[in-house]
């Protein structure tokens, strides 16, 4: 009988303390399996949104978020110039704005700017448009038809303004409002639930926002060349371009895991290390109680033959059963579990649609299978030190006379 | 005097307990040789060291003092796990509580041992089938310990005693948690394990059992006398 | 309505405030800020230093500031992440600072302006007439601006708390299990000396409560006594005064008002798979 099988045959010896077991092992093991998830979920989620933009690059003034620093001034030229790097592929200007949206209520032609009709403005050349996708209508042309700038707005706003494309619509930063056409419906890869959103071009941008500089940007995306990759374009643009701030992807991916994310992190990690504790907590007292209440069988084993390796196994084995078992169901009950938290996380005010707090990845169910290994090996430490230090004619003779 | 070579040989075993109150010792110069075929009983008082006795005998413990050879190697020099596998191939073991475990079956109990031995499943299924014969428990195979009554139990723990053919069997009171009847079935068996060529050593009270031993032997306070020997301190 | 003040996020890099060359000649009439105790470690000042602070990534129309002194920013709950690099300064030099020199409103522009009511209970309803009155405006009770926020992240806590609650009940029932399976036999014993389950149970519910008791205690204390060195880490990880845990006589009391049940339930119900036995089973060894 291997040392499986009669880990096995001991647990089914106490069926109920058993399944209380395996029923801990598999919460903990779920929580601690969210918290895997959690610890790297917003990375990989935002890895992925900013990577379906098609533009693994960002070019900024300074090292301050976009739309929330200094714009880059001489826009168009310094596009211009890195767009003659070889290594790049392609280079977007873009800015961000936010304006009111004018009902064209009779009270003075006056923007009315309560929060909820707020509009968040993104506007970028004409010529590849990753920020947004289509989704009816069409894209922006440079100037519509009567020379009327044109819009794409995202659903939200579709919905709440009853817009559709062919509207016209009325925006600006301050009196007086200019008339839009909207052009398409689009979906934002950044928008945040409910948030009402529109892209426009970038001479668009100047009949929103008259009083804005011209030929600044608050961000240039850039692609870089499949073949080159982006630290090289990166290194490339730093040579040509030293006074910007030039980010890859993984650079903002770094800057966000020391800064914005890192709570969560932190937050996985302190869950993560009192679930493990919590677990080895649970098999270290039920495998002890179960040895404790053995002793005498223990000693027999041993008097009959049975090798300190072989009773060692035994245990282990009991230990990876229980932590096993409850390690597995922890799987889909830690993605159930994880899908209920992400839902609640997800009402976050301001955060990306699309944007996951627990992402699942290979490398968490590798970690996990790992941490239960561990957990499962030193929970069987103690017993095992117990029933491999048990001094048998001592322990025979003690329950004798018991 | 027999030509052939012992199993067991202990020359002046002594073995001491540190006590917080002091050294209590439980064994004091006992020699004893067992050899092949022998069945011998031993009787004395409780604390006197019959139990300390068998352990040494049984490889389960050490002395204090004096020399064991078991089939004619030390002991004292053997580490532990090859005490280990000794206990396993050459010893069986039968306790006074028998010690099946709970959750496997007769079969599986008396199966148990021979697969730690390292026997082939085959030539496992043979052994334990013929051994639940031998016991005359054959009917009661797939049952659990719990299932068994005190008799049947210990019937299952000699036929696991046997299962690895030792050539010495240590019985520490077999038959102390049976009544009158049942008591001289598992004498009865002792006797038909030693006819077919197991050496036996029986620790026991049970002067029924202790008188089907060819040799008797009494102890008191941690010295082996032969039963004469002691009658006459 | 004067708003004295305005927080000036300063970007990094070259918008920094580079150091004024020593003895610069405007240095002693230059305006005051005051800079954040994160500003003043990260860029080496001390009060009475003169800085230069610009707008412009290139620092051009940089402009000369003497740092008056240094201040701990209230900490906010919903940016505690981020570096607090920041500056006071008065509103008339911010807009000097800031504003475009070809466009005339922005001299006299803002981007926000705090209002202090006499009562601030009154807040949401001054918000609403206010946001009536000038419909250009965006107006938010300070109080409720990150409410949002912390209902959701107190949400996950709890969700997180019912997790390890089942978890913890799954451990507490092995327990009591363990326990009961113990005292089998004393069980069975007094069932046959005529003691009926009632009295049985009576006595593994007051033993649950016991256990349940104490733990829920241990339980607070450990948190109470511990929550120094859990705000302490991340105060320290994150630079900032907040405070991250505080057990509350609320918490400490729901912890025991939900512990405490949990334990008599785990009591009854391990002592029950024992009850209902026959007495003849629970003394069988």
């Amino acid at each position: 009988m291997s040392p499986l099988q009669f880990a096995w045959r001991s647990l089914s010896r106490q069926p109920a303390r058993a399944w209380l077991g395996l029923t801990g092992m598999a919460v903990v093991g779920a929580l601690l399996f969210d918290m895997l998830l959690l610890s790297r979920g917003l990375l990989v989620s935002f890895r992925d949104l900013l990577e379906s933009t098609g533009f693994d690059i960002r070019v900024t003034a300074t090292e301050a978020l976009p739309g929330m620093g200094p714009a880059l001034s001489d826009a168009a030229s310094t596009a211009e110039r890195l767009r003659g790097l070889p290594e790049l592929a392609d280079v977007v200007p873009v800015r961000f704005g936010s304006v009111a949206l004018d009902d064209g209520d009779a009270d003075g032609g006056g923007l009315r700017g309560a929060k909820r009709r707020g509009l968040a403005i993104v506007a970028s050349e004409p010529r590849r448009r990753a920020e947004w996708k289509v989704v009816q209508g069409s894209d922006l042309a440079e100037r519509g038809p009567g020379g009327r700038p044109e819009i794409v707005v995202n659903r939200a706003f579709a919905r709440e303004e009853k817009v559709e494309p062919g509207s016209l619509v009325r925006l600006g930063s301050a009196p007086p409002a200019r008339e839009f056409r909207v052009a398409g419906i689009v979906e934002f890869p950044f928008e945040a639930a409910g948030e009402r959103m529109a892209g426009v071009t970038l001479a668009g941008f100047l009949d929103a926002f008259p009083a804005a500089r011209r030929d600044e940007a608050d961000l240039l995306l850039v692609a870089s060349r499949p073949a080159v990759g982006a630290e090289a374009a990166v290194a490339a643009i730093r040579r040509a371009r030293p006074d910007l701030h030039t980010f890859s992807i993984e650079d903002v991916l770094e800057r966000l895991r020391q800064a914005e994310f890192s709570y969560f992190r932190q937050v996985s990690v302190v869950l993560a290390t009192i679930a493990s504790f919590f677990a080895l907590l649970l098999v270290t007292t039920l495998l002890t109680v179960s040895v404790n209440q053995r002793l005498g069988e223990v000693a027999a084993l041993r008097a009959l033959g049975f090798s300190r390796r072989r009773i060692t196994a035994d245990l282990v084995a009991e230990s990876a059963l229980l932590v096993g078992g409850g390690g597995i169901v922890a799987v889909p009950l830690g993605l159930a579990l994880a899908r209920a938290l992400d839902s609640i996380l997800r009402r976050m005010p301001d955060l990306p649609q699309r944007l996951h707090f627990f992402v699942f990845e290979p490398r968490a169910l590798a970690l996990h299978a790992g941490f239960l290994v561990l957990a499962a090996l030193l929970a069987a430490a103690y017993p095992v030190l117990l029933a491999a230090r048990l001094p048998i004619a001592a322990t025979l003779r003690k329950e004798s006379v018991s | 005097m027999s030509a052939r070579a012992a199993i067991v040989e202990a020359r002046g075993l002594a073995k001491v307990y540190p006590m917080p109150a002091g050294p209590v010792e439980a064994l004091r110069e006992v020699s004893l040789t067992v050899e092949p075929g022998d069945y011998v009983a031993i009787s004395g008082p409780s604390g006197c060291g019959k139990s300390t006795l068998l352990h040494l005998l049984g490889c389960v413990d050490t002395p204090t003092s004096g020399s064991l050879l078991f089939e004619g190697r030390p002991v004292l020099a053997l580490r532990e796990e090859e005490r280990s596998r000794i206990r396993l191939r050459r010893i069986g073991f039968v306790f006074q509580r028998f010690y099946l475990l709970p959750m496997l079956t007769a079969w599986e109990n008396v199966e148990l041992v021979q697969s730690e031995a390292g026997l082939p499943a085959a030539e496992r299924r043979a052994r334990t089938r013929e051994l639940l014969t031998y016991v005359g428990l054959a009917d009661r195979a797939g049952h659990r310990p719990s299932q068994l009554s005190g008799g049947e139990m210990q019937r299952v723990a000699i036929a696991r005693a046997l299962a690895n053919r030792p050539g010495l069997v240590l019985a520490d009171e077999p038959t102390g948690e049976l009544d009158e009847e049942t008591g001289e079935q598992i004498a009865d068996l002792f006797d038909r394990v030693n006819a077919d060529g197991t050496a036996l050593v029986v620790v026991t009270h049970n002067l029924a059992l202790a008188g089907r031993a060819r040799r008797r032997l009494a102890m008191r306070s941690g010295r082996l006398a032969e039963p004469a020997a002691v009658a006459a301190t | 309505m004067s708003v004295r003040l305005l927080v000036l996020f300063l970007a990094l890099g070259l918008g920094a405030p580079a150091r004024a060359a020593a003895g610069a000649a405007s240095g002693s009439e230059a305006p005051e800020i005051l800079v954040s105790r994160g500003l003043l470690r990260e860029c080496g000042l001390s009060p009475g230093d003169v800085v230069m602070l610009s707008a412009d990534p290139h620092g051009a129309d940089a402009r000369l500031f003497r740092v008056a002194g240094v201040y701990e920013p209230v900490p906010d709950p919903a940016r505690f992440t981020a570096k607090r690099l920041e500056a006071r300064m008065h509103l008339p030099d911010l807009l000097a600072l800031t504003a475009d020199p070809g466009e005339a409103a922005a001299a006299d522009a803002v981007g926000a302006i705090n209002i202090a009511l006499k009562d601030p209970a009154d807040a949401p309803a001054f918000a609403r007439e206010l946001a009536a009155r000038a419909p250009a405006m965006s107006v938010v009770p300070a109080a409720a601006a990150d409410d949002e926020h912390f209902v959701i992240i107190e949400r996950f806590h709890l969700a997180i708390s019912v997790v390890t609650m089942i978890g913890s009940t799954a451990f507490l029932l092995a327990l009591m299990v363990i326990r009961a399976d113990e005292r089998r036999e004393v069980a069975g014993l007094l069932r046959l000396l005529g003691l009926r389950r009632r009295r049985i149970l009576a006595q593994a519910l007051l033993e649950g409560l016991a256990i349940a008791s104490a733990g829920a205690v241990f339980g607070v204390l450990f948190a109470a006594a511990t929550q120094g060195a859990v705000n302490a880490f991340f105060q320290w990880r994150y630079d900032t005064t907040l405070v991250f845990v505080r057990v509350t006589p609320a918490i400490a009391a729901r912890c025991v008002a939900l512990a405490l049940p949990l334990g008599v339930m785990a009591g009854l119900m391990a002592s029950w798979t024992l009850l209902r036995r026959p007495v003849l089973d629970l003394l069988r060894r």
